[in-house]
């Protein structure tokens, strides 16, 4: 297993107010890492961070490349949690955003191979049928699938979500979820993401990082899981996280391993 | 009348002129409009004021004098923004105001300058030389080029600004060129429009481009189109009623602002 992420003694303050403190971690090829915390614990300012939106103290090591040296940007699909776009007016089609994933190419002209992975990205994210469609006309639910496939287009190494599921209805949040899954379980695309429902996406997660203010935990799922320590460390949202697991769905995310759910 | 019209070589000079201040104007416009920078315009042509003044009080070419005195005062607007977390529309206001009052005050100081200053205030496009087409030839030139390049970098700029940086473009270059590329856009077209009425000519045909076009290349090609037939048919009512140039052609502008606003509306209404 190869570093994709790696980040030491990461710090960021705004106007002189901690909101992250040295956090270190390294995210390998291949993971699926929910990042969790409570509000304002600093998880969507770690994401701006570690993208180099805003300028934090420290370390990032993006595939052992400094980022400040770091070029390969289309190996890194972003989806915000929500688009700074989605109240304007700005005449743009749907697959003209997709195009956007493609951004750092120079030119006014579209190739052949990026008209083929546009429509490929928009048929996994299942957002073909809204071609020739003007972006602000669509649903905020669809405008975030077609975010995600504007993520998609360069065929990323590693997906970057911050709540990306909050505007989706529940068959699109399935969808989304299971798209995610298939992709790195079956095209090993690295995930990180923020989420607040640990039960539908944990079956997918492999492992967790817990943010608040400082990393107080990254590991993985099963660790977080059985880990009474854990539980007594991290307090009532890691025990509500750990219930959620384990209970809300009916299902635990560790099926037949999970000693918890049999016992119970 | 039109062949009488066409025949002038001031009129030649001033449709050539016109046309070609006024298609920069327009793409750079959508840009700025999409940006919510569009008064940036509005304070530049403020600030040339300064640059007029000190052309005049020293007899150098207004032109010449106004470009680095404009584009200095834009990039302190994206200082002030960017340093000190001042609020875009606050930076102009307070650059605008500055350049304002420098160069009233260098008028003040001189002893006025008359009929000079007015025909800058309100525009002269009839008196434009061969040498300023040029520049304006040579403006519009470098713009399409910087377009074609860079079309990916300014167009996922202007829609996320976030997500173009992830993407690992200079969002700040970016902005920086697009400011520094408007200052000249303004030194250039107040010859056209005059001081006072600059900014129109970057907010209205972009404004009413904006209004009937489903894809951001529309825009383009509809801002430039409506704003160079602005110049063309201005031009030609001044020419006729014997009116400023200036004012004809934001008059027209605006026409063609209400009739998009009216065909908007009724596209609109079939949808709905």
């Amino acid at each position: 297993m190869s570093s994709v992420l790696k980040t030491e003694n990461l710090s960021f303050a705004y106007e002189r107010i901690n909101v992250l403190e040295n956090i270190s971690f390294d995210v390998q090829a291949g993971d699926y890492v929910g990042i969790i915390g409570p509000n304002g614990g600093g998880k969507t300012t770690l994401l701006k961070v570690i993208l180099g939106l805003e300028k934090g103290k420290g370390s990032i090591r993006w595939f052992g490349t400094p980022s400040a040296q770091f070029k390969d940007w289309w190996k890194i699909g972003y989806l915000a949690q929500k688009s700074p776009v989605s109240q304007s007016r700005f005449p743009i089609s749907a697959e003209e955003v997709v195009l956007m994933g493609l951004a750092e190419r120079c030119g006014s002209g579209v190739s052949v191979g990026e008209l083929k992975s546009i429509y490929e990205a928009m048929q996994q994210t299942n957002t073909r049928q809204y071609v020739g469609k003007l972006f602000h006309d669509l649903s905020i639910g669809q405008q975030q699938r077609v975010l995600l496939a504007r993520a998609l287009v360069s065929r990323p190494q590693v997906l970057i979500l911050d709540e990306p599921s909050t505007a989706l209805d529940a068959s699109s949040r399935e969808m989304f979820f299971n798209l995610l899954g298939e992709l790195n379980q079956k095209h090993g695309v690295t995930i990180l993401l923020i989420t607040h429902d640990t039960g539908e996406v944990g079956k997918h997660i492999s492992k967790f990082m817990y943010i608040d203010k400082r990393l107080v935990f990254f590991g993985t799922k099963e660790e977080f899981c059985h880990s009474p320590e854990v539980a007594k460390q991290l307090g009532a949202f890691a025990q509500h996280t750990i219930d959620h697991l384990h209970n809300r769905h009916g299902h635990c995310p560790l099926g037949d391993s999970c000693v918890e759910c049999h016992h119970d | 009348m039109i062949s009488e019209f066409l025949s002038y070589g001031f009129v030649q000079k001033g449709l050539l002129a016109g046309s070609l201040v006024a298609a920069s104007c327009a793409i750079l416009g959508v840009f700025l409009v999409l940006k919510r920078l569009s008064l940036i315009g509005d304070g530049m042509s403020h600030v040339c004021l300064t640059g007029v003044a000190v052309a005049l009080l020293t007899s150098a070419n207004p032109v010449y004098v106004s470009v680095p005195v404009v584009m200095i005062s834009s990039l302190g607007i994206m200082k002030l923004t960017q340093k000190f977390r001042i609020y875009g529309d606050a930076a102009i206001g307070i650059v605008s105001a500055a350049g304002l009052s420098v160069g009233l005050l260098i008028t003040a100081l001189a002893g006025g300058f008359n009929t000079d200053l007015l025909s800058f205030l309100f525009g002269s496009i009839l008196t434009v030389s061969w040498t300023e087409a040029a520049l304006c030839g040579g403006l519009l030139a470098v713009i399409l080029i910087l377009l074609h390049v860079f079309f990916r970098a300014l167009t996922s700029t202007c829609f996320d600004e976030p997500f173009a940086k992830t993407r690992g473009i200079s969002v700040q270059s970016v902005n920086t060129v697009l400011v520094v590329i408007t200052s000249v856009a303004v030194v250039l077209a107040f010859k056209v429009v005059g001081i006072f009425l600059i900014s129109a000519l970057l907010i209205i045909p972009p404004v009413s481009a904006l209004l009937v076009s489903r894809t951001f290349k529309q825009v383009l090609w509809k801002a430039v189109i409506f704003s160079v037939g602005c110049v063309w048919t201005g031009i030609f009512i001044s020419f006729m009623w014997d009116i400023p140039s200036g004012a004809a052609i934001i008059l027209m502008n605006l026409a063609v602002l209400s009739s998009c606003f009216g065909w908007s509306k009724i596209r609109g209404k079939q949808h709905d």
